[in-house]
């Protein structure tokens, strides 16, 4: 019998949805392989999250907790998570992939001389490690992979797995952690832009993603109104985040987001290969674009040809009665 | 300054892919700098430019990479080494950072970059790993760099807001392609490149333990992602065309 640990990621006092994801899977590969499923939360308030992941049949529960981990800084992250592996002694150890985790993942796998696979979309164990599926190519083609190894790290995108909530009476293990702030190999100067209470991209039902034909401040406007409406989550192409219009954090692509809500309305995007790499999951796709011949259209579920300006307004209207 | 950057020959990822029996078929012509390369070249060469310093490329792969590596130096990189390797291996981003991680062993430098990934695997690993392997402080995914009393200073795009990073030197960083518009190669640069001194290393003279070469990942196949076909297209009237969609999503799709 092996541990299946799941790392629990917290970012501005909430859960991040994609590390449940990967302890349900967790959870459930445990159960059918006869394995034990581990979670451990690292954070300023570690305890206070407890409850939460305890919904998702960890077994064991380890929470390490220190002021340091307020914000994402990666030395003190690689410490608390190596001297969790040094501790639950993990067969796979597996994190939702965010931007903290692809931040310290190939450090802690060369760390820890471990076998690793980041952003997979689906994994199974074997008998001498996990076979996984990576899409790769810009998200054009899917790839098989095998990692070997008793200690084996795997990424997992967000969306890969649904939420499966599975009771249990874990055991909590606080694990004993210091940190001196002259560990500290950089120093984290300011956050800029942080989202706060804003709908987390990669975990939003409903997206609104904007594109260089709705770059203007009525374009602008109009996509914020749609976005109120549907109580989405605004996204943007690059062409748009790269000329500032929009904050780079919303950027969804090959660079930026990977995202899978139930439904995406692009408007006034192309669809280049790059962006379309990061929403082709998402469940319904809806594209406005003015050029007939935008590759989005082949991708899109429902495809509106026409001039946003003229679209949008009647489409928020209807919209609104819907709702009402 | 110093820099180090770690380039890598990809295939193009706008290039026509086909998979026969799970094997990738691709057009070798193709082949180019990682775009997230050539944006760790182009920011190296601008701080380089302001600060004063050095910029020299450094490439695992076959000999056909070489072409990659003049694309660099075209740029404006001062000078390269090619590490060569076999045409055929298959490395995972764990062996390219052990062999770079013993290369950089004896070197001195004040900041070694690289892209934040492959455009064609997107595993985005051998950054961390290299640096881990070097004891370096590092960031990664950074969207612009400068330079102030000595410390590189990183923006880097987190998961909740662009942190700003202060890197005491020598550092690594990883380079996201949003960081800058990697500069064309001019003609007068081409043929400068042509004259810029290009080391060349065997991997096999460099002495490495077999467990160090040897991949504990790999790639054993390939499949077509199915793909998502396209659906209904409506032109005609904005409101009427409004109207449709909208209704369909709440009474066909539920989705409202």
């Amino acid at each position: 019998m092996s541990t299946l640990l799941t790392h629990i990621a917290v970012s501005d006092g909430k859960i991040k949805r994609a590390s449940l994801e990967v302890l349900s899977r967790m959870t459930q590969l445990a159960e059918a392989n006869g394995h034990t499923s581990e979670a451990v939360i690292i954070d300023a308030n570690a305890s206070d999250h407890v409850e939460e992941v305890q919904k998702y049949g960890a077994s064991k529960i380890y929470t390490i907790e220190n002021p340091i981990f307020k914000n994402h800084q990666n030395t003190p992250l690689l410490k608390a998570l190596s001297k969790v592996m040094d501790e639950a002694d993990p067969f796979v150890f597996g994190f939702g992939s965010t931007e903290s985790t692809k931040d310290i993942l190939g450090a802690l796998a060369a760390n820890q001389d471990a076998a690793v696979l980041s952003d997979v979309s689906e994994f199974e164990l074997t008998d001498d490690g996990i076979e996984a599926t990576r899409p790769v190519m810009a998200a054009k083609i899917l790839s098989d992979n095998k990692a070997s190894g008793d200690n084996i790290l795997v990424s997992v995108r967000s969306g890969s797995y649904d939420l499966n909530e599975s009771p249990t009476d874990a055991e909590v293990v606080d694990i004993d952690f210091s940190f001196n702030e002259d560990e500290l190999k950089a120093t984290l100067r300011e956050i800029i832009g942080a989202s706060g209470d804003k709908i987390d991209l990669t975990e939003a039902e409903t997206i609104v993603a904007a594109g260089r034909g709705a770059k203007d401040d009525e374009g602008q406007e109009l996509i914020e109104e749609l976005a109120s409406v549907l109580n989405a989550a605004l996204g943007a192409s690059r062409a748009l985040t790269e000329a500032g219009i929009m904050d780079p954090s919303l950027q969804i692509g090959q660079t930026g987001k990977v995202v899978s809500p139930q439904l995406y309305i692009a408007v006034g995007i192309s669809g280049a290969i790059q962006h379309v790499a990061g929403m082709t999951n998402s469940k319904v796709i809806v594209a406005i674009n003015k050029d007939p011949d935008a590759p989005i259209f082949d991708i899109a579920d429902y495809g509106i040809v026409g001039d946003l300006y003229k679209v949008l307004p009647p489409f928020i209207e209807e919209l609104k009665k819907i709702k009402s | 300054m110093k820099f180090y950057v770690c380039i890598k020959q990809v295939p193009d990822v706008d290039a026509p892919i086909q998979i026969k029996d799970g094997n990738l078929i691709q057009n070798t012509d193709r082949m180019v700098l990682n775009a997230y390369d050539a944006s760790a070249v182009e920011e190296a060469l601008v701080l380089t430019e302001e600060h004063g310093g050095e910029v020299e490329v450094v490439l695992v792969g076959p000999d056909k990479a070489k072409e990659t590596i003049r694309k660099a130096l075209a740029m404006g990189a001062d000078k390269a080494i090619h590490i060569t390797t076999d045409d055929d291996v298959e490395y995972d981003s764990a062996v390219y950072a052990n062999i770079l991680a013993t290369f950089f062993e004896d070197k001195e430098y004040d900041v070694i970059s690289c892209g934040k990934q492959s455009q064609d695997t997107d595993a985005g690993l051998a950054g961390s790993m290299l640096a881990q392997h070097l004891d370096l402080p590092y960031a990664t995914n950074a969207v612009g760099l400068s330079l102030e009393d000595n410390e590189l200073v990183v923006k880097r795009q987190g998961d909740s807001g662009q942190e700003i990073i202060g890197l005491p030197q020598p550092c690594l960083v990883t380079c996201s392609n949003d960081m800058n518009e990697p500069r064309i190669p001019s003609l007068k640069g081409i043929m400068q490149s042509k004259r810029k001194p290009m080391e060349s290393i065997a991997l096999s003279d460099m002495n490495l333990d077999e467990s160090v070469l040897s991949a504990k990942t790999k790639v054993t196949g390939y499949m077509e992602k199915p793909e998502r076909e396209p659906g209904q297209k409506f032109e005609g009237e904005p409101e009427e065309l409004a109207q449709k969609v909208a209704n369909i999503l709440d009474e066909e799709e539920n989705v409202i």
